[in-house]
């Protein structure tokens, strides 16, 4: 229940006056709304409308009901013990983000069923994969998918700096069409990792620095793998081992990874 | 008991409303259908670790959360808008005013269709929680778990969902009852 502690202003009565509709208000508090709707014109009007709204609402907002075909898909949820495979409708086909996750189930269905769970431990770094893949799908759904936002490297380079004491390579692509928007902060294994922002249009470019103990050539190939749409190049630049993940095409990501190592190697 | 039986019981009985707030949160109704399906699926895996408390609210919570991840997916501009600081304001300023012109009989005439082209113009982050208290009538207390916003926040985005809600209806009354 909610306690009114003062009247103090037009905003907090019409916030009260919308809890006292809804039965959310204790009975003083009620008792309280009650006495200044018989005082206060303006607020009794107030009242009037948003009752009015709600009896439209009830009267004019018909329920929702549930395809068969929908029943049944769901239903079926249910039926596929240890995994869920369920059957795809035929606009699924149009859908390429909804099937790749039903591929994956399936995938994952076919590996527990077969009992050849070990070909996905083959790879510790596919752990990361998924976990950096989620990152960057909640950074999207964040207010800003950066903390610290510049299109200047020497803004985020010394920002990491400060932050992590760790100082991955920045570098500004913006003449080959990837501005720098920013940085944020991952944790990746336990660990706070650097995550450089890139932009493509309207899309957003992560790329992932994990610092590496084991010093390597920078000159390995790069490393492909879609996940749930989204698709992650990893790569071993100096002292880092570097993801990118977008959901830009995958020759596109390719092209800016390829920038990305040419800039690198530059400086 | 195990897990199918579980999912009949606390999934099954609500999937019709599941689909309501999928298709005011989506837009339309096969979009609907693929949140609702993909939300099961994620509801299924979790099925071990919901409560007795109120499965209906988690399971909206689950629909509601998997129809974020496909609008910002799908649609990318509806998501950059949402908590656009400039909403709030104007949604302020839009309150004070309903206050003054007396639109209450065009409410009590309003259409259904007047009223969903209200309510589907609405941001989405004052449509949700809308369409959570007044179609699927979850209290505030739960409006706060599912959305994981404040209890404060819950109030103020409802009372300037309502507010806009009466000033887009008395507008479209006003416009219709000009023509005629």
């Amino acid at each position: 229940m909610i306690k009114p502690t003062s009247w103090s202003s037009r905003e907090e009565s019409l916030l009260l006056l919308n809890a006292y509709i809804d039965d959310e208000l204790d009975a003083a508090s009620a008792l309280d709304v009650e006495r200044r709707l018989e005082s206060d014109a303006a607020l009794k009007a107030e009242h009037d409308r948003l009752r009015q709204l709600r009896s439209a609402l009830e009267s004019q907002i018909a329920q929702e009901h549930a395809s068969d075909d929908l029943r049944r898909r769901i239903a079926q949820i249910a039926d596929s013990p240890g995994a869920v495979v369920v059957p795809l409708r035929s606009s699924f086909e149009t859908r390429d983000g909804w099937r790749r996750l039903a591929m994956a189930a399936a995938l994952a269905a076919f590996v527990a069923g077969a009992g050849t769970y070990g070909i996905l431990r083959q790879d510790p770094v596919s752990n990361d994969v998924a976990t950096i893949v989620a990152d960057h799908r909640r950074a999207l759904l964040a207010a800003t998918p950066y903390d610290v936002a510049s299109s200047d490297r020497h803004t985020v380079k010394p920002w990491f700096d400060s932050k992590l004491a760790l100082s991955p390579q920045v570098v500004d692509l913006a003449s080959s069409g990837f501005p720098l928007a920013g940085g944020r902060i991952e944790i990746l294994d336990g660990k706070a990792v650097p995550v450089l922002v890139y932009q493509r249009r309207a899309h957003v470019i992560s790329v992932v620095a994990v610092p590496r103990t084991v010093s390597a050539v920078s000159t390995s190939p790069s490393l492909v793998e879609t996940r749930d749409g989204y698709s992650v190049i990893r790569w071993r630049g100096r002292d880092f081992d570097y993801f990118s993940v977008s959901d830009i095409a995958e020759s596109e990501l390719s092209e800016f990874v390829a920038r990305w190592r040419d800039a690198a190697i530059e400086r | 008991m195990d897990d199918k039986q579980r999912f009949a019981e606390v999934v099954l009985p609500h999937v019709d409303d599941a689909l309501a707030l999928a298709r005011w949160l989506t837009g339309n109704r096969a979009d609907a259908d693929d949140v609702v399906q993909e939300a099961c699926i994620r509801a299924f895996r979790a099925i071990s670790s919901v409560g007795d408390a109120n499965p209906r609210a988690w399971l909206l919570a689950v629909v509601r959360n998997t129809a974020f991840t496909w609008i910002a997916k799908n649609r990318p501009k509806v998501m950059v808008t949402t908590d656009d600081e400039g909403t709030f304001e104007r949604a302020g300023l839009e309150m004070v005013e309903s206050q003054a012109s007396p639109e209450t009989t065009l409410i009590e005439k309003t259409d259904s269709e007047n009223l969903h082209h209200a309510i589907a113009a609405l941001p989405l982050s004052y449509r949700e929680v809308l369409v959570l208290r007044e179609i699927e009538e979850l209290s505030y207390q739960q409006i706060a778990k599912a959305l994981s916003i404040p209890i404060g926040t819950v109030m103020s985005r409802l009372a300037r969902a309502r507010s806009l809600l009466i000033q887009r209806i008395g507008m479209a009354g006003t416009g219709k009852a000009g023509v005629a």
